[in-house]
């Protein structure tokens, strides 16, 4: 009965109602909100403010440490994006391979995630003070003969950079290898037996399906990591000294709004500005994703698309 | 079995609700601010605590004075204030500044009703809030100012376009503590007088530099870092950093670069970083280069405060196995100059105007409290006696340098046996920083000031390093302060 079915539907849109007004209210209003301070001059120091179009984007745009700070938070995601994935693709497989059976997976799954669970100040600060110039991996590394003085670490780009990823890199990949591991025990073991007996070696297997069938989370997986590398802020911002030193290397998108932000003016026009512009970014690479890795349905007719 | 699945599905409902309304979920490599933090090169004041809410809950019929604070220092000065004002109640908020927090919550109440009444200001960004319109005229107390003789840089940095608006209880002029033994070894002389003499001037530091990296077989460095520098400096250009709106490099800028790079080339300057690890190992002797070879640091430039906040504390290693105590001298140093400070200022919407500038004459003006203040009388029993619910611990001990003049002068002979005066091996730790205060002049502030100085500080050490030439460091340090001050004029 039609009577019954309408019903039906409305109680499905009064089900999602409370979720769906919650969003609007804490998630969408923000980003207008933002939206709006972006074309203003809006400061915590100053009582007023005034409409200012888009001077503040005129500005971001001349200016030559923002460039830096986008091409820094690319880098340093996509740097610890492909071996987070690689090696966590890696795990997943062994760890879930039928016939590789190792023992007190749980265990092991725990040992992955725990670096997840640690507070990245504290990470930071250990790391910080380890790679000091007067602290322990000098020492070691001096006394050891391996290098003839101490290095000032935190004061080379590269080797800070380094330092950076390898904490992303070793706190979030244990997260990945367990998305993927669910991922991949939700595949039917039959699939791989048929691939088994038609002679494929696990090359192929991994290939053909395996990864096609893990799509979905490998969506999810490259989405949110984007978006969380885009707003990379703790890890660059509490293991030198908050302003992206040596020399601007790890000054990520985040960082530069903060510092707007915590500047003595508290400008938080410009700081809007910076967030807009991540927003536009993370959307337009995530909708870029979506489409590349889009289901490709095949034409009834043979041919693929 | 329709109406139990009814219950339910509204409870979900709610579920779901709160779970809209909960921040948004943790995803794979999203990140979240952390909270404080230690370690930064901040002239961090004092002990760092954790933040703390409101110390007592307003008693019934009392008036409540909210005041707000970086270190708990002027709860101190708060609870004597509610010994004389018994029908005062002195809500007391702390809020460490260690990687700006205080500065940015204070900065998110401006404008709203949780401004509090009374605000401590510390030297980096008290310039910033005396040239806003946040703060109130506190022209009126200026005759009890005058009565206890203030020192003018202390009552110039407070003062914009001739109103003044904060006061400091405390004056910190800068000062130089060098190593008793090794003057002696290197020198000579431990006298301070004689060290003046022999430190007078910059080109007289340098030579002396020289002197004793050649006698101590480079195993003892003049200066642990450079940074100890900068304030050296700053205090002593000409011009300020923004003159009609445009950046101004003051030739002192351009000597102090000159003089760290010829610091560190020489090799006399340590490398460690203030506040670090390698900074305060300097002061118990317990610093080892990588190879494990000990190593000596002959001065510190800190101020005041420096004396019993941070010298005196880590002048024992953690072991108790090495010890300087009683090893050091204080002279005014090379340059005179000023090095953090406290002020205090009444917030323009505060509804209890009167009661607050009578808490600021109380602790920035009144005799007798400076007095105390500075001799120790603010123990934890005195203190207890007053509110018992004072924490353990909270107290001032003797030795803070003060403002007036007049306080200064009448308790100086007092410090001659003091705990401080024993550990600079008998000199009056009051009357060495006596003789730096009158030469140290706070005309130039900017609010400004301390965002331009910190944006050099990462260009300079990596110029010392030598991974970016000079003129990349002038860049480098020119477009940090452009993203800061999007309005200034940067030639």
């Amino acid at each position: 009965m039609v009577h019954n079915k309408t019903r039906r539907i409305n109680h499905g849109y009064l089900f999602v109602a409370p979720f769906i007004i919650g969003f609007l209210l804490f998630g969408l209003y923000p980003v207008y909100n933002t939206l709006s301070l972006s074309f203003t001059d809006t400061t915590l120091m100053k009582a007023d403010a005034s409409f200012i179009g888009l001077k503040n984007f005129d500005r971001l745009f001349h200016d030559k440490t923002f460039v830096t700070a986008i091409t820094n938070t690319w880098e340093l995601w996509i740097m610890n994006f492909i071996p987070q994935i690689g090696i966590a693709m890696l795990l997943a497989v062994w760890f879930t391979d039928v016939r590789l059976k190792i023992k007190a997976g749980g265990i092991w799954r725990m040992l992955f995630y725990m670096p997840n669970l640690l507070m990245p100040a504290a990470i930071a600060a250990l790391y910080f003070s380890l790679f000091s110039y007067y602290g322990p991996v000098n020492q070691f590394m001096v006394r050891s003969g391996f290098i003839p003085e101490a290095i000032d670490f935190l004061r080379n780009k590269e080797i800070t950079r380094a330092i950076v990823v390898f904490i992303q890199w070793w706190m979030w990949y244990g997260q990945t290898t367990i998305l993927l591991m669910a991922a991949m025990t939700s595949i039917s073991i039959s699939l791989y037996e048929a691939a088994v007996i038609d002679g494929a070696g696990s090359l192929k297997m991994f290939r053909y399906i395996t990864l096609p069938l893990i799509k979905p989370v490998l969506i999810y997986v490259l989405v949110t990591s984007l978006v969380g590398g885009m707003q990379m802020f703790d890890i660059p911002m509490l293991l030198t000294d908050g302003r992206g030193s040596p020399a601007n290397a790890i000054l990520t998108n985040n960082i530069m709004m903060y510092m707007r932000f915590r500047s003595s003016q508290g400008h938080i026009g410009a700081a809007s500005t910076i967030g807009v512009m991540v927003f536009i970014m993370t959307t337009f690479v995530a909708l870029l994703i979506f489409y590349l890795l889009r289901e490709k349905h095949d034409d009834f007719s043979g041919k693929k698309i | 079995m329709k109406k139990v699945s009814l219950i339910v599905s509204i409870l979900v409902m709610f579920s779901m609700l709160l779970a809209a309304c909960a921040p948004a979920a943790e995803q794979p490599a999203a990140q979240q601010p952390a909270a404080d933090q230690p370690a930064a090169e901040q002239p961090a004041v004092e002990q760092p605590a954790a933040e703390q809410p409101a110390a007592q809950p307003p008693a019934s019929g009392k008036t409540v004075l909210n005041v707000w604070s970086f270190t708990n220092e002027i709860m101190t000065m708060a609870i004597a204030f509610e010994k004389s004002h018994p029908d005062v109640d002195v809500v007391y908020t702390m809020i460490p500044m260690t990687n700006g927090e205080y500065q940015t919550k204070l900065m998110a109440t401006l404008g709203t009703a949780d401004v509090p009444d009374v605000v401590a200001l510390e030297a980096s960004f008290v310039k910033s809030y005396v040239e806003s319109d946040f703060l109130a005229d506190l022209g009126e107390l200026l005759p009890y100012a005058q009565e206890m003789e203030v020192y003018p840089f202390v009552t110039d940095v407070g003062t914009h376009e001739g109103v003044i608006k904060a006061y400091a209880y405390q004056a910190t002029p800068g000062a130089l503590f060098y190593r008793r033994s090794l003057a002696k070894e290197y020198f000579g002389t431990d006298d301070p007088e004689e060290m003046q003499k022999i430190l007078d001037d910059m080109d007289k530091y340098l030579a002396a530099a020289a002197v004793v990296k050649e006698k101590s077989g480079g195993n003892t460095y003049m200066v642990a870092s450079n940074g100890d520098f900068m304030n050296l400096f700053y205090a002593n250009r000409d011009q300020p950093w923004v003159v009609d709106d445009t950046l101004t490099v003051d030739p002192m800028v351009n000597k102090m670069v000159e003089t760290v790079k010829a610091f560190r080339d020489n090799g006399y300057e340590a490398r460690a970083t203030q506040w670090q690890e390698g900074w305060f190992a300097g002061m118990n002797d317990t610093l080892t280069d990588a190879a494990g070879s000990p190593k000596k640091i002959f001065s510190y430039f800190l101020p005041t405060w420096g004396l019993p906040y941070v010298l005196a504390p880590n002048a024992t290693s953690a072991d108790g196995s090495s010890t300087t105590v009683g090893d050091w001298g204080v002279i005014t140093g090379p340059l005179p100059y000023q090095w953090g400070g406290t002020w205090l200022g009444v917030m323009k919407d505060s509804k209890k105007m009167d009661l607050a500038k009578e808490f600021i004459r109380f602790c920035t003006l009144d005799e007798e409290n400076l007095t105390n203040w500075a001799t120790g009388v603010y123990t934890n029993e005195y203190l207890k006696a007053i509110d018992p619910s004072v924490p353990e611990g909270q107290s001032q001990a003797a030795g803070d340098f003060v403002g007036s003049q007049v306080v200064v002068k009448k308790i100086t002979s007092s410090f001659d046996d003091s705990e401080m005066s024993a550990f600079l091996g008998g000199q009056n730790s009051y009357g060495g920083f006596a003789e730096a205060a009158p030469n140290v002049s706070a005309r130039l502030f900017q609010g400004s000031d301390d965002a331009i100085q910190r944006a050099l500080n990462d260009p300079l050490n990596s110029y010392l390093e030598g991974t970016i030439t000079l003129d990349e460091m002038w860049s480098l340090w020119k477009d940090a302060v452009r993203n800061e001050f999007p309005e200034l004029i940067i030639p």
